[in-house]
């Protein structure tokens, strides 16, 4: 029985996340490090994380005829996203907001990217940042209706938007098990709208860092910690929504909610690093053509299921 | 509560103004959407949850829609030299103060109802249902036709291609 | 307790190096790359990103304003090194982790680049440094319109539907992430479609190649063996694959081929690195998605080859980019079974220099034509799979080719 927490658990949502986030940033670093060849020790796990101080400590950067409104706008989107979408997940038996449109809501706080990518791409007033602005547009026209679909069939397998409800409905059988074409799609969106792994590429080494070009220091940090927030967002979401929420024999709730969280996340970061960048202009059609309608025959099923019950 | 109304209303308004005084596009569209979220924010506050969160998600979506179009098709994207949006001033002026002033004693003079009972369990669903209850159907079969015409046209856009239908190459005439 | 001074510190240990490879200094590079895996400090994708900035190789005058550019364009704290040959490259980070963790050190850096900026007169200067790696560089005189930065507007240029859209001269310099050295490509784009594309070559040239240097040895007479020429074969190879996986977003893949190089030029024995180096053509070769990303870019018919200069079994590189990184696959898995081969290298076995690697020049000559229309990711892709090396290019002061 999920229960809403009182006001000031709003705060306990960033620092919550943004642990999560530092358990995924730390796991990242210790693949890369295998990648390298280098020993796996302490100081290698804690190695990404001294980019933290390293930024703080950085000179943040002005460019010519800039719009620094937008620009800096458009950073700080980023990880309100993030931060923003998570305030309807529930941890074990406790959320710290429970909307009755709470799956809305965070679909609606994960566009909140696209603007701020499109601002921070704008702002810069740099070819290569630009670019990378325009080319999240472009993925983000591609995911946003399968994700859509993919998060309307485990609504409606509930028969409810409110998230506390989804993850009540999955007492019997988990909606991994039996909408498993929503769930893949759920997880490929993830890395979308956190474009990370293999939808990375607004922020893409051929572009020198696309959206990230130009900035330095605390404005770098802020995008560079929004991206691993949404993606830590996206995956606590999975659970409620794909993975049966807190439940679970032996453990108490919330050990079982942070258990899936972070198995959905060591998923996530270790598939990060199998594929290369896909570009829009080759899955734009496929992403269209092939996802939306799989993602509504999917959203069918639990109708289906419902109505012959 | 009041002071929250009073507070998303004026931002939305200011916001919507503001549309009209920047020079630069992107801003234009930035300044346009606060004014939607503000909106949308409102929807909320009348206890519309869904409305007010959809409202928000489209709005968002839309906005950098537009903007994309915006800054490839209008001059000056950048607002870097100064531009004025608004033209024929004095009969602009005169048309939408004239609009402002009836609509305003139109909301002032209408008889409204007073509220009879506790507001239902679900707003949106009572919302829904009043105003689609009886053309369901109609809808559901309009919304899949809008899909599959999105869908159509982006097929038909991206067989052409990048480079259109000439073989990734544009003639140079060199 | 100095706030400041403690995060420059614990910011100090992993700092970001943006390594400037000079002409002919490909051997430091390497040096560079192996040395900062080693140590797990990231190489910077630009300079907003960099705390360090690298030069490896010996300083060429030609490279001079890109250095002070890319100086210019990074924040504090930050230092500038130099290492002109491999082995001065631990002394030369330690120094900088050394100067970036040093507080006062910055500061004073800090306060005297204030004045440098305002000398430099870079456009709308302020007390950041305002730079831009990509300028607007078509000078039309607006007559008199006032334009931040002293920036011209955009000219216009017909598009493929008749529209004519604002077209922006962007150079893809010589300071990127996973590019030639010494290459600077100036485009023309219409958003991030490439309209008109002019290949320059920066520096001296003439110094002869890395990765032929076995050949020019045994035919200056010395004795080289076979297994030397077959490593720095597969160590090219590797290089360029990695090059190129870096640029299609794949790091894991362009890590391991960067190790497999360094072991190769290292002398790790061929019974160790044979199979790794098997596995990891395999891998490349066979992978779909790799594949699916790169088909039907960059097409090089053999007439084109032929005609930009390109003959021999270089005509090879005929075909997409997915055809030329599959070609550099399969002469990786043939080198690496002569990788302790002991015979010397002599005329009977010795193959043409300019045997499998395509010359720059004419790499140089056919971009033009290949970049024409394509956007802007494909570009780099294209780029990336040909990998001109421009220390093959003879000592002209600059070679510019265009159409």
């Amino acid at each position: 029985m999920i229960t809403s927490a009182p006001l000031w658990s709003v705060l306990v949502v960033p620092a919550l996340l943004a642990a999560f986030a530092a358990a995924a940033v730390t796991a990242d670093g210790l693949l890369a490090a295998r990648a390298a060849g280098r020993p796996l020790r302490a100081a290698v796990a804690a190695g990404p994380l001294a980019e933290v101080p390293r930024l703080l400590a950085g000179q943040r950067r002005s460019t010519v005829a800039s719009d620094a409104l937008l620009w800096r706008l458009g950073v700080l989107t980023v990880p309100a996203a993030g931060v923003l979408a998570a305030l309807v997940i529930p941890f074990g038996d406790v959320t710290a907001s429970r909307m009755s449109a709470g799956v809305v809501w965070f679909n609606a706080m994960e566009v909140l990217t696209w603007a701020g990518l499109w601002m921070a791409g704008w702002g810069a007033n740099s070819a290569l940042s630009l670019v990378g602005g325009y080319r999240f547009v472009a993925q983000g026209l591609a995911y946003e209706l399968p994700l859509m679909f993919a998060l309307i069939a485990a609504a409606a397998g509930a028969q409810s938007l409110d998230v506390a409800d989804i993850a009540a409905a999955q007492s019997h059988l988990w909606f991994a098990v039996w909408m498993p074409a929503a769930f893949v799609i759920y997880l490929v969106s993830v890395y979308a709208f956190s474009f990370l792994g293999p939808f990375a590429y607004p922020a893409g080494r051929d572009l020198a860092g696309g959206v990230l070009a130009e900035l330095s220091g605390a404005d770098r940090l802020a995008l560079e910690a929004g991206r691993w927030l949404l993606l830590t967002a996206g995956a606590g979401m999975a659970v409620p929504l794909f993975l049966g929420g807190g439940a679970g024999p032996v453990l108490p709730a919330w050990a079982w909610s942070a258990a899936k969280t972070l198995a959905v996340l060591a998923l996530l970061v270790w598939g990060r690093r199998r594929l290369p960048a896909l570009r829009a202009d080759r899955y734009a059609e496929l992403a269209w053509v092939v996802l939306i309608p799989l993602a509504i025959v999917q959203a069918l099923v639990p109708a289906l299921v419902d109505l012959t019950r | 509560m009041i002071v929250i109304f009073w507070v998303l209303a004026l931002l939305a308004a200011a916001s919507g103004f503001m549309v009209f005084r920047f020079s630069s596009m992107a801003r234009v569209t930035i300044a346009l959407l606060v004014s939607f979220l503000a909106s949308g924010a409102l929807l909320i506050l009348l206890g519309l949850g869904y409305l007010g969160v959809v409202v928000i998600l489209m709005m968002v979506m839309e906005m950098i829609i537009m903007a994309v179009f915006m800054i490839a098709y209008m001059m000056n994207p950048a607002g870097l030299m100064p531009m004025s949006m608004t033209h024929s001033k004095p009969r602009a002026r005169a048309i939408s103060v004239t609009s402002f002033l009836l609509l305003a004693a139109g909301i002032f003079a209408v008889p409204w109802p007073r509220r009879a009972g506790a507001p239902p369990a679900s707003p949106t669903f009572q919302l829904g249902a009043a105003l689609m209850g009886s053309q369901m159907l109609t809808m559901v079969t309009l919304g899949f036709v809008l899909l599959a015409t999105m869908v159509t046209a982006i097929v038909l856009a991206t067989h052409r291609g990048r480079s259109g239908t000439t073989p990734r190459r544009l003639p140079t005439g060199r | 307790m100095d706030l400041t001074g403690v995060l420059l510190r614990a910011g100090a240990a992993r700092p970001h190096v943006l390594t400037v490879a000079m002409p002919g200094g490909t051997a430091v590079r390497l040096a560079a790359e192996q040395e900062l895996r080693r140590r797990g400090w990231p190489p910077a994708a630009t300079p907003a990103d960099a705390d360090v900035l690298l030069t490896a190789g010996d300083p060429a005058a030609s490279f001079a304003a890109v250095l002070d550019a890319a100086w210019q364009a990074m924040p504090a704290p930050r230092v500038r090194v130099q290492a002109s040959r491999p082995g001065e490259l631990a002394a030369a980070l330690e120094t900088a982790r050394a100067r970036l963790g040093d507080g006062s050190a910055q500061q004073a850096l800090a306060a005297g680049t204030g004045r440098d900026a305002a000398r430099h007169g870079d456009g709308g200067a302020g007390s950041h440094e305002p730079a831009r790696r990509h300028r607007d560089h078509h000078g039309h005189d607006m007559g008199g319109m006032d334009m931040p930065g002293g920036l011209p507007m955009a000219d216009r240029g017909a598009d493929r539907d008749g529209l004519r859209l604002d077209q922006l001269h962007v150079p893809l310099g010589p300071v990127l992430p996973d590019w030639p050295a010494g290459l600077v490509v100036h485009l023309t784009l219409q958003g991030d479609v490439v309209q008109h594309a002019e290949a320059q070559a920066l520096g001296p040239g003439g110094g002869g190649s890395f990765w032929t240097e076995p050949w020019r040895r045994a035919a200056a007479g010395e004795p080289v063996t076979t297994g030397e020429a077959a490593r720095r074969r597969a160590a090219a190879n590797l290089d360029s694959l990695s090059r190129f996986l870096g640029v299609a977003g794949w790091d894991d893949a362009a890590t391991v081929a960067r190790r497999l190089r360094d072991d190769a030029l290292a002398g790790v024995p061929g019974s160790r690195l044979q199979p790794a180096l098997h596995r990891l053509a395999r891998r490349i070769a066979r992978a779909r998605t790799l594949a699916w990303l790169t088909r039907g870019l960059g097409v090089l018919v053999p007439g084109d080859a032929e005609a930009a200069g390109v003959i021999g079994p270089a005509a090879g590189v005929a075909g997409d980019v997915t055809a030329r990184y599959r070609r550099w696959c399969a002469e990786l898995a043939v080198a690496a079974g002569t990788l302790d081969d002991g015979s010397p290298l002599g005329p009977a076995g010795t193959e043409p220099l300019d045997d499998l690697r395509v010359p720059a020049a004419a790499v140089l000559a056919a971009l033009p034509r290949l970049l024409d229309g394509t956007e802007l990711a494909a570009a780099r892709l294209i780029i990336a799979s040909l990998d001109p090396d421009l220390d093959d290019l003879p000592a002209l002061a600059a070679v510019s080719h265009d159409h």
